[in-house]
């Protein structure tokens, strides 16, 4: 034992070196990127106390329609003569009563403020969802490896963090302004510029690198912290595939990337105002990409990245028998496993109606509802599949099945029904229990914890979902697409197959495609490079004793030090 | 002396202990063990792969007596932990050179 804890800490391989110094220079490459920006555009300013944020333009109705009319600028449109009339009577009526204007200020303030509260909250309840992800993956575990669950679990949130702190954020929404500002946290004005491409064919935000200068500012500061847990979802899900083989170093290197990289770039491209969103206004495809909380943002970018990861490093010793044979490794804390499901259920309930951005878009309660329906469903067909085909349902695909319903409801949680709900819970129940069936059977790929059939293939299917199920209730001029009509219809918002729109359901596919291919290709060449550098893995013996006493010094259960590696 | 030595299901260690102490005996030490006799244990099904159950838990119950107790207690042991079914495990019996109460120093029978 001792002889092999010098020989680690003794030696300083060169591909180690790489790695540092890799890291090193994105660090300073970011921070120069940080202090140039202020330079390359002229700048709204940054409002850290949070006191001008939120005046009467933020003051709206419950369809969003502003109290103050603004005075119309292009003589030349087809509207100006109706535009110039509304402006005329606005004004006049604003003259005639200039305390009702003032008065507007605070309603406008109270709103946004209103909608930080929200945010912040829902937020905070994500944060959460790492305790009950901590709980699920350690439970689903080998005994002797349920420290090693812990640590990487809790170095996911930390490390994930400081990468996306110093360069992610920035990259993901440093250009959130120029197309998808969040009008109900003030609009964050001062995030306004894209590092690669410009208008519709934004590549990577820009603006922002350390939460500094101009994210500095109370409302961009609200969309950080909401963002960065949801970052930090998809940091913590590809601990589900890698676990009890990977080395600790290895798996820092993941987080970073994920959090600095991985994560953002496809996060910009939806979120962000990037290109994918604005489909729908360059190419005419539906209402451009529509993930609303993240089935492919969040899950399928860490299910995919977790699929590579698992591929490069390869599977557990004696996972698969010499015929090719999946061998189970039962869960050794089933209470963990369903208390971390129930601790994820109660975090989504922020996960989903909190991405309104907003408590004064009342929607959130139809999204609450649905995202419970799809959850339940999800988990009972997984039981009823288990049960049905092996005598006996099994309680962690039970878990795992309320997970998969709760990830496909994700992107169309707000465009959906409750009819299509459930729906969406059934298919996802269906696909994740195929999902890990085919993983083990016909992929070979091994997964623990199920992480790649739950966050990657339903999270595909949720993108896929909001294609086929949006009813064009909710989400009038999305992405900037249809504000005033759509398909025809006023106030028509997102519509998938099922309702007459063909567009978005092949804009749909193709953006889970994508993201997909991303998440995985992107993390497949960084890390094969990586793993051909230094073993990713640990060496056989730590793996058959455990990782916990060899990586972290401290078994998690002491009391079975005696005969830890039998269980 | 003897030493009755019995591995039984961990869900009759209750009847036992009752049964034991109804007949009057003093002492017995249990400890938990595993492991499997003739159906070298069972398969079970996790997330859709097989896995081999086959060291079962059991208890082991050890309990040393003068040799006139035997027959009675081993009566009241297997009618206690008998259920009838596959698993209801083994008694062992075999003397004792000696006992020594650690004490005040007894031995033999005397120390029991």
């Amino acid at each position: 034992m001792k002889a092999h804890r010098n020989s680690r800490c003794g030696r300083r391989s060169p591909a180690e070196n790489a790695c540092k110094v890799g890291l090193l220079s994105m660090l300073a490459i970011s921070i120069f990127l940080g202090l140039l920006t202020p330079l390359i555009a002229d700048d709204p300013k940054p409002d850290p106390a949070g006191i001008v944020t939120g005046d009467k333009t933020n003051a709206v109705d419950g369809g969003g329609n502003s109290f103050v009319i603004t005075e119309p600028t292009d003589k030349a449109a087809p509207s100006y003569t109706q535009a110039k009339k509304d402006y005329d009577e606005f004004k006049a009526q604003a003259d005639k009563e200039p305390l009702a204007v003032k008065l507007a200020d605070s309603v406008g303030h109270v709103r946004v403020a209103t909608n930080a509260a929200w945010t912040l909250n829902t937020g905070y309840l994500v944060l959460f969802m790492q305790a009950g992800f901590a709980l699920l993956t350690c439970g689903l575990v080998r005994k002797k490896n349920a420290g090693h669950l812990m640590m990487l679990n809790f170095a996911a949130y930390v490390f994930a963090f400081i990468a996306y702190y110093a360069v992610g954020y920035a990259f993901q929404f440093g250009a959130v302004a120029v197309n998808a500002a969040p009008t109900n946290l003030g609009g964050t004005p001062t995030l306004n510029h894209f590092l690669l491409g410009n208008g519709l064919w934004g590549f990577l935000g820009g603006k922002g690198f350390f939460m500094a200068g101009p994210a500095y500012d109370a409302g961009s500061n609200i969309l950080a912290l909401f963002e960065v847990v949801f970052m930090e979802t998809a940091g913590y899900i590809i601990v589900g595939s890698i676990c009890e083989r990977i080395t600790f170093w290895s798996f820092l290197l993941c987080e970073l990337f994920v959090g600095a990289i991985l994560y953002p770039v496809f996060g910009c491209w939806v979120w962000g105002g990037g290109w994918l969103s604005q489909l729908g206004n360059t190419m005419g495809l539906g209402h451009g990409y529509v993930d609303f909380a993240g089935s492919t943002v969040v899950h399928a970018v860490g299910g995919f990245c977790a699929m590579s990861l698992s591929v490069v490093l390869g599977p557990r010793l004696g996972k698969f028998g010499r015929d090719g044979k999946p061998k189970a490794f039962p869960a050794h804390n089933i209470v963990f496993v369903v208390i971390g499901t129930f601790i994820l259920l109660f975090g989504w309930m922020g996960f989903n109606p909190g991405s309104t951005l907003g408590a004064t878009d009342l929607r959130i309660s139809v999204i609450a509802i649905n995202t419970n329906l799809a959850a339940i469903m999800g988990s009972a067909t997984a039981m009823l599949f288990w049960y049905m085909k092996f005598g006996k349902p099994d309680i962690t695909m039970a878990c795992n099945g309320m997970l998969a319903g709760l990830v496909a409801i994700t992107a169309p949680c707000a465009f959906v029904g409750p009819t299509s709900a459930v729906i969406i819970g059934i298919l996802a129940g269906l696909v994740v229990c195929l999902g890990v069936l085919f993983n083990d059977n016909v992929t070979k790929i091994d997964d623990p914890c199920g992480a790649i059939s739950v966050h990657g293939y339903c999270g595909l299917l949720g993108a896929i979902c909001v294609g086929l199920f949006a009813d064009g209730t909710y989400g009038a001029g999305w992405n900037g697409v249809g504000a005033t009509t759509y398909l025809g219809k006023a106030g028509q918002g997102v519509t998938g197959l099922f309702y007459g729109d063909t567009s978005q359901f092949l804009t749909q596919v193709m953006g889970a495609a994508i993201c997909a291919a991303w998440a995985f290709g992107a993390t497949f060449l960084v890390f094969k490079v990586v793993n051909s550098l230094k073993s990713m893995r640990v060496s056989r013996e730590v793996e058959e004793q455990g990782l916990d006493v060899p990586e972290f010094g401290l078994p998690c259960y002491p009391e079975d030090a005696l005969h830890a590696s039998e269980f | 002396m003897k030493k009755i030595e019995a591995i039984i299901q961990p869900f009759k260690l209750d009847e036992v202990k009752t049964a034991l102490l109804g007949i009057g005996v003093d002492g017995m030490t249990i400890s938990e063990v595993r492991g499997h006799g003739r159906q070298k244990g069972h398969t079970e099904v996790y997330r859709g792969a097989e896995y081999k159950v086959d060291l079962i838990p059991k208890v082991k119950l050890e309990i040393i007596v003068i040799d006139a107790r035997v027959a009675q207690i081993v009566q009241a042991l297997t009618d206690a932990a008998r259920s009838g079914k596959i698993g209801d495990g083994k008694i062992f019996v075999s003397s004792i050179e000696n006992a020594i109460r650690i004490r005040n120093g007894d031995s033999g029978e005397s120390a029991l």
